[in-house]
């Protein structure tokens, strides 16, 4: 190896990192940062009770045992209550899937941690709002 | 090897804390610097996807079939999915079988890319870890876009596929793939034609194909001995499009050591395997045509399926991939699923591959054949 291929190496070297230095991070200073997640992501849940009949089929098609109905809690007409459980649901997209009549979606609203188990079970006040934008663009970028 | 040299033998566990040993363990007898024996040891993964697979109904299977290997989610899923559809005997329209078969490939780039990033880090070599890496990303985001998963992606399901392609997947895949081809030359530079990485994997878990396919290994580890065994060439599968394309099976053959491979052949099959599912691909996206992505009986018809047995299988990105399906009359779950995963054959293999190598070319030899614990804890 001679000395002027040991420079080109170099070169080499330096194109890359200038390269990266000018470049956006890829990364983000996250519970103040979040990126806009796609359209289909399957985050947390939404349940729609003006829509819904009742029809537990959702729960039928969890394969987790994530949701459960309460038929006697009634709001509209036909509707039932939903509670989901986060410490299990997989976020497989079968109740949506299930759900025939436009009640139940998903939100592209990810970050869910909390510091209580309990609070991790979406009760029917919970699953039916959302408690922020997902879209929406959190604090600052911080470089 | 007299008996006293055998007195100062040292048990070493290998794993399961090791940061390179996620979910195995496998414990080593040393004497100095070299291995005598190796014990693989599965078990430190088990989560009765067999048992589970009972519970659950045709629809929610695949789910715990994809959860086996994150990596390559499109690909494990399906056995399960062609099981079904075999017993319940369901059509696949056009532009499914050709979806899948898109996702598929792309399922087993993304997976090359990952064990590109791992064997290397755990060589050392970090350049090529994360290389490899920021391309993974974009078959991430095609996964993203598509599915709204970037791992657990429940893609296909009996009868077709969950989710349409739309603009933003394809420019998506299409990005992907434009980015993977132009760096694939830089990237075989790189790892190829680095002297350290050839000096430490040269010679290197070194066995025959005889050795290989008695114990059973299957995909890279073997095509990389020079035999062209394909499940897709060889037995392709009416509900995929692999007869729609024109390609080669690759194989890497060494005029040093013909019939045989080591560390060094396997990562240029590597290469190859990524060469060509980015040809199956590009050649794929164009045929796409127009029409449902899903058979609308399907979904009736999984629900109960008749008496039946039906055995799928795939080739995986790290072998063939199997599951045997039984089912009882209207049931609704599964009477016994058995799952073969490739890598409980690349695991075990180590047991003969290993004794005589030094300590330190264990986690190559290991890497090399790529094995993930998921596949062998069933
Ligand atoms: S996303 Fe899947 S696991 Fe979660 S509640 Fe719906 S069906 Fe159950
Ligand atoms: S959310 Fe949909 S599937 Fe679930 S009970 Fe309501 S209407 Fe039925």
């Amino acid at each position: 190896m001679g000395f002027f291929s040991v420079l080109g190496d170099i070169y080499q070297i330096l194109k890359h990192t200038f390269r990266q230095v000018f470049m956006r991070p890829f990364t983000y200073f996250f519970p103040f940062e979040d990126r806009i997640y796609p359209e289909r992501t399957r985050g947390r849940h939404i349940h729609v009770r003006k829509n819904c009949t009742a029809c537990a089929q959702c729960v039928r098609a969890c394969p987790v045992v994530a949701i459960r109905i309460d038929k006697e809690d009634k709001m509209y007409e036909k509707d039932a209550a939903l509670y989901f459980d986060y410490t299990r649901c997989i976020f497989c997209g079968l109740c949506v899937e299930a759900c025939r009549f436009d009640a139940l979606f998903h939100t592209p609203v990810v970050d869910l941690s909390e510091g209580d188990r309990d609070d991790l079970v979406y009760g029917p006040d919970k699953i039916t709002t959302l408690d922020r934008d997902p879209l929406e663009w959190r604090g600052r970028r911080f470089r | 090897m007299s008996p006293d040299i055998l007195d100062e033998a040292m048990e070493i566990w290998f794993g399961p804390q090791h940061v390179s040993a996620h979910g195995w363990a496998t414990k080593l007898t040393l004497v100095g610097d070299y291995v005598v024996e190796c014990d693989p040891n599965a078990g430190y993964f088990h989560r009765s996807a067999e048992k589970v697979l009972e519970y659950k109904n045709f629809r929610q299977g695949s789910l715990v079939l994809e959860r086996m290997c994150m990596l390559e989610a499109f690909l494990a899923e399906y056995p399960y999915v062609a099981a079904v559809e075999k017993i319940a005997e369901l059509e696949v329209p056009e532009r499914a079988k050709i979806m899948r078969t898109i996702m598929m490939e792309m399922s087993r780039l993304h997976s090359i890319q990952f064990w590109w990033g791992q064997f290397n880090a755990e060589l050392g070599f970090f350049t090529m870890a994360l290389w490899p890496w920021v391309d993974r990303e974009y078959s991430l985001d095609a996964f993203e876009e598509l599915t709204g998963s970037r791992h657990t992606v429940s893609y296909s399901t009996p009868g077709g596929v969950k989710y349409d392609f739309t603009d933003k997947v394809l420019k998506q895949l299409d990005r992907a793939i434009k980015r993977f081809e132009d760096r694939l030359p830089k990237f075989r530079d790189m790892q190829m034609g680095s002297p350290t990485f050839r000096a430490r994997t040269k010679g290197i878990g070194q066995y025959t194909v005889k050795q290989g396919l008695k114990w059973g290994l299957s995909g890279p580890p073997i095509k990389a001995c020079g035999v062209p065994m394909d499940l897709r060439k060889d037995a392709p599968d009416p509900n995929l499009a692999y007869n729609m394309c024109d390609w080669e099976v690759p194989i890497t053959e060494n005029p040093d050591h013909p019939g045989e491979s080591d560390a060094l052949d396997r990562m240029e099959q590597r290469f190859k395997e990524a060469e060509t599912s980015v040809q199956i691909i590009k050649q794929l996206l164009p045929q796409l045509p127009e029409g449902p992505i899903i058979d609308p009986k399907a979904r009736a018809k999984a629900n109960r399926l008749p008496e039946g047995e039906a055995y799928a299988r795939v080739e995986g990105t790290r072998g063939i991939t199997s599951l045997w399906l039984k089912t009882q009359d209207k049931a609704q779950t599964a009477y016994r699923a058995k799952i073969r995963g490739p890598c409980i054959a690349s695991y075990y293999a180590l047991k003969d591959l290993v004794p005589g190598a030094k300590f330190a070319d264990f986690i190559v030899i290991f890497g090399s054949l790529d094995p993930y614990p998921g596949w062998w804890d069933r």
